[in-house]
């Protein structure tokens, strides 16, 4: 019974993925269209939103190309890796009092834990490609992603001390609005890492259009090159979320319902905040990325990490 | 058998599957695959023993982690051209004994502990307070010994280098 509980919760929550992907190409190219004067997502139909009807058969009726030199089964299977650890990180974000979709006593840790598999799908990805830029792509996709979850999971670890508790819901019992002041250090470091685990502007090295021809997936196309997008718009609504809920407070500024309606707002800021970064910051090099994660990030992320627990103690 | 038992059974089926593909193939992306089953199947043990906790460790530093760093490392010496490389080795015996003597040495410790394998602690609270309180030295040391590892390693990669 647990197991198909388990089994349905993990459906919807492929369809909220992808439904959300689809709403937030939809949204970025709104945000973009409004930012550099595109004129097509703001004019079909209403508000534009004809947009989407027109982008998701385009993906799904491209022909699936698989090059003739590829590893053709993991081409062809690892972009799943990369999707299903982050529809799978949504599981434990609380989204109301006391509730989350699986409410693990090491919830927190979890969520930091399964996206790190979908580094292993991209690597594989570039490597069944057999391709330069692939291949350069995803070196880069693996150096970022695993340097920048240092930072990230040090930032989040400062909550955890405040709270106490790995288990997101208990942590969500315990937060309190003087922590947004507290833990605004760590919640900018977790926001900026978190823009660059999702691989997007203006940390998108790995995909790089311009040098790389989008790296660990230029050989991909149609529903496959969907799956990688639905990976990245999956992380952004993931990350957005959880930050949401664990550094900003999500439900607790209202009871009931209207505090899942502040939840889901912060949520969308967070969201609409990532594109205009991208929309507006130049790409960074290679090296000056690396040096940001371990000579900024990463020690602002340790301060803050001794500063909850100093406050730890007086609580 | 309980359906505790199945699981744990599923769990190691999956490691003995995993670990067996690791030996036995040598085209680096199913060897990376295997590696991963094999580690994946050792957190799902964990899970089905009650140590979430470790569970969740496991994939986060093994997984996402050393696996990420090994194939990572395996791209870097990938040779240009189509050429596919494997990882073969002329040392298969001397390999074997050596991972035998360390299923032996694992084995001797853990004999005693199996006897009765129900874990000290478990709760994620618990595990902090015994790594910050009664195996304090063990745990600090640990860290010595990594830090160590780090700094070989760049007297490795500098040493080559005239200064």
């Amino acid at each position: 019974m647990t197991f198909l509980w388990g089994l349905l919760w993990g459906l919807a929550a492929v369809m909220f993925i992808a439904g959300g992907a689809v709403i937030g190409v939809w949204w970025e190219r709104k945000v973009s269209a409004r930012i550099q004067m595109r004129l097509g997502p703001q004019q079909i139909g209403p508000a534009g939103v004809l947009q989407m009807v027109a982008d998701v058969p385009k993906l799904l009726f491209k022909e699936d190309i698989v090059p003739d030199n590829a590893d053709k089964p993991i081409f062809r299977y690892a972009p799943m890796a990369v999707f299903a650890p982050i529809a799978m990180s949504v599981a434990v974000i609380p989204f109301w009092a006391g509730w989350a979709p699986l409410d693990s006593t090491v919830g927190m840790v979890f969520y930091l834990a399964f996206p790190s598999i979908g580094v292993l799908g991209i690597l594989l990805s570039a490597w069944a490609s057999h391709n330069t830029l692939a291949t350069i792509g995803g070196m880069r996709a693996a150096a970022q992603m695993v340097s920048y979850e240092v930072p990230r999971s040090l930032a989040v670890l400062s909550v955890i001390i405040l709270a106490g508790s790995l288990q997101p819901t208990e942590v969500m019992e315990a937060w309190q609005w003087w922590w947004v002041p507290l833990t605004f250090v760590g919640f900018l470091v977790y926001f900026i890492a978190s823009i660059a685990e999702m691989n997007r502007g203006p940390f998108d090295l790995p995909e790089a259009e311009s040098e790389l021809v989008a790296g660990y997936f230029s050989d991909y196309s149609g529903f496959r090159w969907a799956i990688f997008m639905m990976g990245e718009y999956g992380a952004l609504i993931s990350a957005s979320l959880f930050g949401a809920a664990v550094f900003l407070g999500g439900y607790r500024w209202l009871p009931g319902v209207a505090g899942l309606a502040v939840f889901l707002v912060l949520a969308m800021v967070l969201i609409t905040a990532v594109m205009w970064i991208k929309w507006t910051f130049p790409r960074l090099r290679q090296d000056q990325l690396m040096t940001f994660c371990w000579t900024v990030l990463t020690p602002l992320a340790i301060v803050q990490v001794v500063v909850a627990g100093v406050v730890a103690l007086w609580l | 058998m309980s359906a505790n038992d199945l699981a744990l059974a599923a769990a190691v089926t999956v490691m003995v599957a995993g670990a067996a593909g690791t030996v036995l193939t040598s085209d680096v992306p199913r060897l990376v695959i295997s590696l991963g089953t094999f580690l994946l199947g050792v957190a799902a043990a964990f899970l089905v023993m009650g140590s979430p906790l470790l569970a969740v460790s496991q994939v986060f530093v093994y997984v996402g982690g050393v696996l990420v760093l090994v194939l990572f490392a395996l791209m870097m010496v990938r040779r240009s051209g189509n050429e596919k490389p494997k990882v073969a080795t002329r040392h298969d015996i001397g390999g074997a004994v050596i991972a035998l003597g360390v299923f032996v040495l694992i084995a001797s410790v853990m004999a005693p502990v199996a006897a009765d394998p129900t874990p000290v602690v478990t709760a994620p609270n618990d595990i902090g307070a015994a790594l910050l309180g009664p195996s304090l030295v063990a745990f600090e040391l640990v860290g010595v010994l990594l830090l160590a590892a780090l700094l070989a390693v760049l007297v490795i990669v500098k040493g080559g280098e005239d200064s």
